[in-house]
């Protein structure tokens, strides 16, 4: 199928990650839908950059925690492009909390947008996507799903589940062609995190292993980007249900 | 035991949890049952149980919310939320308020009795199998905090015990013919994990703590479900 007639949704893609996988696709002749919720002046930062390098995009401002808003952003692509080929599941918080920072309510949220948001958009996009040759959706995790950190067990466990939620999947859709598949990211330089930001957790590597400094061990999201783009290609139809480890090997350290 | 030790079980509807309660007790553990009415995702009402029994408290089982099984497309909202709580923030609640209790004492255990589907998918399963890795996860980190304070924590991934089979084989089709899927061609007895969750609970298995222990009798190691004689025959027959 040629790009030209394909159409990929991103969420969380107005700026970070989500904005270098936009980026890569259309520039791939992809039309994509970029998602943001509450930073709109970066997303259109992102569409300019697109815009200018002849691609087609627009922007959709939703929060994927709330079903009706990612169903009405789905309408809105089909409103507009009349298909939906491509979902790439990015949108997620990380509060860096620890055990006794966490309340229920805290935990609820997070778990509404990290995984919620994921299930939620895949339920809105599946009409669309089974109507697709080349179903493809891709879910975007964290190391933090396999190995843990002791920094934010709640965030930790929202990149398990979605392990989980990429290998059911796979097994259900098996039937309708699509191929679920993750990316297991690790840290990756971006303009800025959510949350608290406490750096002074990932500094041991450099501290342990000086000749392996953290920033030699750090993805872009272009890396994130050019994984995507492989994964929504036809030679990629054969991997479904994996989770695909993109952090440099610092997990090995 | 001459010491009263508290073990605290905190949904022993299962088949397997009501097996261990009964082993537990017989073993002589001061065995205890949160109340079906205390909500186990209400932090509050938990804390109120948990200092009741804080003096002796040694370990905390934790089982496995029921399945919500059911593809994606017949799943509501009332399921995404009820799995929501009943699993993972269930479980963050429960290590939340005991954890901290047994961190004070530099000693004790929890013990997650999760499921195979924190690592092997069923194809109807999503969130329960969500739940399950959320759990596994939650396991991994906290060893690395209350891990250092004398807590102990363990992941035992079940498979299909006896008296389970019958709700994950209706959902799925990949999981017809379960008892198949075991090396020795039948379901594990319903109380086969009694031996390992008691010697969880001793201070040998500390060297353990942080890991997932597989308790399923090959079955997600096993993928032929027939034996090499049989194998013959089909490939003959074809």
């Amino acid at each position: 199928m040629k790009n030209e007639q394909r159409v990929a949704l991103v969420t969380g893609s107005g700026k970070g990650v989500g904005a270098g996988i936009v980026k890569r696709l259309c520039a791939e002749g992809i039309r994509c839908c970029i998602n943001c919720n509450a930073n709109r002046t970066m997303a259109e930062n992102t569409l300019r950059e697109i815009e200018v390098l002849g691609g087609e995009a627009f922007i959709y401002q939703a929060d994927v925690s709330k079903p009706e808003q990612l169903a009405g952003m789905v309408q809105a692509i089909i409103d507009k492009w009349g298909r939906l080929d491509i979902l790439v599941n990015n949108a997620a918080m990380q509060p860096m909390k620890f055990v006794d920072e966490y309340d229920v309510e805290t935990l609820q949220w997070l778990w509404d947008v990290n995984i919620g948001g994921y299930y939620h958009a895949v339920k809105a996009c599946l009409p669309y996507l089974r109507q697709s040759s080349q179903g493809r959706v891709v879910n975007i995790s964290s190391i933090h799903g396999k190995r843990p950190t002791n920094f934010d067990a709640g965030y930790a466990m929202t990149k398990g589940a979605i392990r989980m939620f990429t290998r059911e999947l796979a097994l259900e859709l098996l039937p309708d062609n699509i191929t679920v598949n993750a990316i297991d990211l690790g840290g990756c330089r971006i303009e800025f995190k959510t949350g608290n930001p406490r750096m002074h957790f990932l500094t041991p590597v450099e501290v342990t292993n000086p000749r392996m400094p953290y920033r030699y061990l750090q993805v872009e999201p272009k890396d994130v980007a050019d994984l995507v783009w492989f994964l929504c290609s036809e030679d990629a139809g054969n991997i479904n249900g994996d989770g695909i480890r993109l952090d440099r090997g610092a997990v090995l350290i | 035991m001459t010491e009263k030790k508290t073990v605290v079980i905190t949904d022993a509807r299962s088949v397997s949890a009501k097996c261990a309660a009964e082993y537990l007790a017989a073993q002589g553990w001061d065995v205890q049952l949160v109340p079906e009415n205390v909500c186990l995702w209400d932090e509050a009402a938990l804390t109120a149980f948990a200092q009741g029994v804080a003096e002796t408290l040694h370990a905390v089982i934790h089982p496995a919310p029921e399945k919500i099984l059911g593809g994606i497309d017949q799943l509501t909202e009332d399921d995404w939320r009820r799995a929501r709580d009943e699993g993972p923030v269930a479980a963050f609640c429960v290590t939340k308020v005991f954890c901290n209790i047994l961190r004070e004492k530099q000693q004790g255990a929890i013990i997650y009795l999760n499921s195979i589907h924190a690592e092997k998918p069923v194809g109807k399963g999503m969130l329960f199998s969500m739940g399950c890795g959320a759990v596994q996860m939650l396991c991994r980190e906290i060893n690395q905090d209350y891990g250092r304070q004398g807590v102990n924590c363990y992941f035992v991934q079940q498979g299909i015990g006896e008296g389970e089979e019958g709700c994950i084989s209706d959902a799925s089709p990949l999981y017809c013919g379960v008892d198949l899927r075991y090396p020795a061609r039948k379901i594990p007895p319903k109380d086969h994990l009694n031996g390992l969750l008691a010697f969880l609970l001793t201070d040998a298995a500390a060297p353990l703590s942080g890991s997932d222990l597989r308790a399923d009798g090959g079955m997600t190691m096993y993928y032929n479900h027939r034996s090499k004689e049989e194998g013959r025959r089909y490939v003959n027959e074809e």
